[in-house]
C-alpha cells in the first residue's frame, strides 16, 4: 500500500510516520520518493503505537526493543530452519 | 462471562487509576503477543488483560461497572488486528530479521549440534565415537536453488553424491546427509557429510528473503495506455497487468510468485517497472513529441529546481 493509505490504516500522522522511518523503526520498500508499505509494515506501526501507548515505553527503549526483536524473530527463523533440517533427514533415515 | 476485571489486574477495588495502569502495564510487558512469539497463552491473556484495564482504565466507565451499569464482558475492545509476530514469525526472514544474535555460531550445522545438546534429542544415539563428518560445497543455479530439485556431487573417490535441495535454499545454507562422513574406526556410526551451498546470482532476478525483485523494461505505450504483460518469475512466467499512466519506478507486487517455504506457502514478486524508449530513433515520435503543448509539469518540482 502506499503512504496515504498506511497513514489511514496506521492512524499515524506523515509527520510521526515519516519520523519512524527516519530512525528506521519502519523500513518500508522505496522507490524514488514514494513509499510501498506491506501488512507487516502496518503491524509492525501498531506494535510501536502498544509500546508507547499502552506500555510506556519511551522513544529509546522502542529503538531497544525493536532491536532486540528482530533479532529474538531472527533466532526464531533460526531455530525453525534447524528443526526442519532435522526433521527432513530422519525422514530420509527412515525411509 | 469474563472474570472480575479487578482480578484480572490484580489490583484492590480501591486502587488509585495511577496503580491499575502500573498493574497493566506490568502485566502488558509480560504478555504482548509481539514479545511473546512462541506462547500461544500469552495472547489470550494479554486480551483479558486489556480488556480489564479498557473498563478500569477509564474513570468513568469503571464507575459505571463498580455502580453495577455495564458488566465485565461488555466493553471488549475487538482486538481482532494481525499481531506483528504473524509476520516476523513467518519462515522467511524480512527487511527487519536481524541475524547478528547468532553470527558466532558460524554455520547452521554447527548451532544445530549446540541445539541438540541443549534439548536432548534421542535420535542419534551418542554423538561420541562417530566418524567425522566431511564438509563440501555444492554451487546452485538461482532457480534451482529456489524451485529446488536432485543434484549431485562427483567425489574425489570418483563416485556421486545425491543431495536433495529442498525448495527455497539460500545461499550458505548447509544441507546435512547423515552418515554420508567418514567412517568410524571402531565401527561406530560413520560421519555425516555437510554441505555448504553458494547461489550463483541471476541475470535479473534477486532475492531477498523469500521475495523475489525483477526490474522490467515496458515500453512507452505500455506505460501510457496500460497492457497486460508476461512478467516472469521463478515458477515461469505469468501475466500481469500494467496500469495505465505508469513511470519508471513503479512497484507491483505478484503475491506468492516468490520463493517457496518449508510450510508450503510462498513469498512474493516484486516488479519494479522501467520505461524504455524505442532502441531506434522515431522521428514520428519525435514530431509527435515536438508538437505536444503539455501543461506545466515538471518532475523535478520536489527538488527545488
Amino acid at each position: 500500500m502506499e503512504t496515504q493509505e498506511f497513514i489511514g490504516r496506521s492512524y499515524l500522522d506523515a509527520p510521526t510516520l515519516n519520523a519512524w522511518i527516519e530512525a528506521e523503526w519502519l523500513v518500508p520498500l522505496s522507490s524514488g520518493n514514494t513509499f510501498l508499505f506491506s501488512e507487516a509494515d502496518l503491524a509492525r506501526a501498531r506494535l510501536i503505537l502498544d509500546l508507547k501507548g499502552d506500555l510506556g515505553v519511551n522513544d529509546e527503549g522502542i529503538a531497544i526493543v525493536l532491536h532486540l526483536l528482530d533479532q529474538l524473530y531472527g533466532l526464531r527463523c533460526l531455530v525453525r530452519d534447524i528443526h526442519a533440517m532435522e526433521m527432513s533427514d530422519r525422514a530420509k533415515d527412515v525411509g | 462471562l469474563a472474570a472480575d476485571p479487578y482480578t484480572t489486574l490484580g489490583v484492590k477495588k480501591d486502587a488509585t487509576q495511577d496503580d491499575i495502569q502500573k498493574a497493566y502495564r506490568r502485566q502488558a510487558k509480560r504478555l504482548h503477543p509481539d514479545l511473546n512469539p512462541g506462547n500461544k497463552t500469552a495472547e489470550e491473556k494479554f486480551k483479558e488483560v486489556t480488556a480489564a484495564y479498557d473498563l478500569l482504565g477509564d474513570a468513568d466507565k469503571r464507575a459505571r461497572f463498580d455502580r453495577g451499569e455495564i458488566d465485565a464482558s461488555g466493553t471488549e475492545r475487538p482486538r481482532q488486528q494481525q499481531y506483528y509476530r504473524d509476520f516476523a514469525d513467518q519462515d522467511g526472514r524480512s527487511s527487519y530479521t536481524n541475524t547478528a544474535g547468532f553470527a558466532d555460531f558460524g554455520d547452521y550445522a554447527g548451532a544445530e549440534d549446540i541445539l541438540s545438546e541443549i534439548f536432548g534429542r534421542t535420535g542419534r544415539a551418542g554423538r561420541r565415537g562417530r566418524g567425522q563428518d566431511i564438509r563440501y560445497h555444492l554451487e546452485l543455479s538461482f532457480l534451482d536453488a529456489i524451485n529446488g530439485g536432485k543434484q549431485s556431487i562427483v567425489l574425489p573417490d570418483g563416485t556421486t553424491l545425491d543431495v536433495n535441495i529442498p525448495p527455497g535454499t539460500r545461499d550458505g545454507q548447509i544441507l546435512r546427509l547423515r552418515g554420508k562422513g567418514h567412517p568410524e574406526p571402531a565401527d561406530g556410526p560413520p560421519g555425516d557429510a555437510l554441505i555448504e551451498i553458494s547461489v550463483l546470482p541471476h541475470p535479473f532476478f534477486t532475492r531477498k528473503g523469500d521475495d523475489i525483485y525483477l526490474e522490467l523494461p515496458i515500453s512507452l505505450k505500455e506505460a501510457v495506455l496500460g497492457a497486460k504483460v508476461r512478467v516472469p518469475t521463478p515458477g515461469g512466467a505469468v501475466r500481469a497487468a500494467v496500469p495505465k499512466w505508469s513511470s519508471t519506478g513503479r512497484i507491483l507486487r505478484l503475491k506468492g510468485r516468490g520463493v517457496p517455504r518449508p510450510d508450503g506457502s510462498k513469498g512474493d514478486e516484486y516488479v519494479t517497472l522501467k520505461l524504455m524508449l524505442p532502441k531506434k530513433p522515431d522521428p514520428k515520435l519525435e514530431a509527435f513529441v515536438a508538437q505536444w503543448q503539455p501543461e506545466a509539469d515538471s518532475p523535478r518540482q520536489s527538488m527545488g529546481v
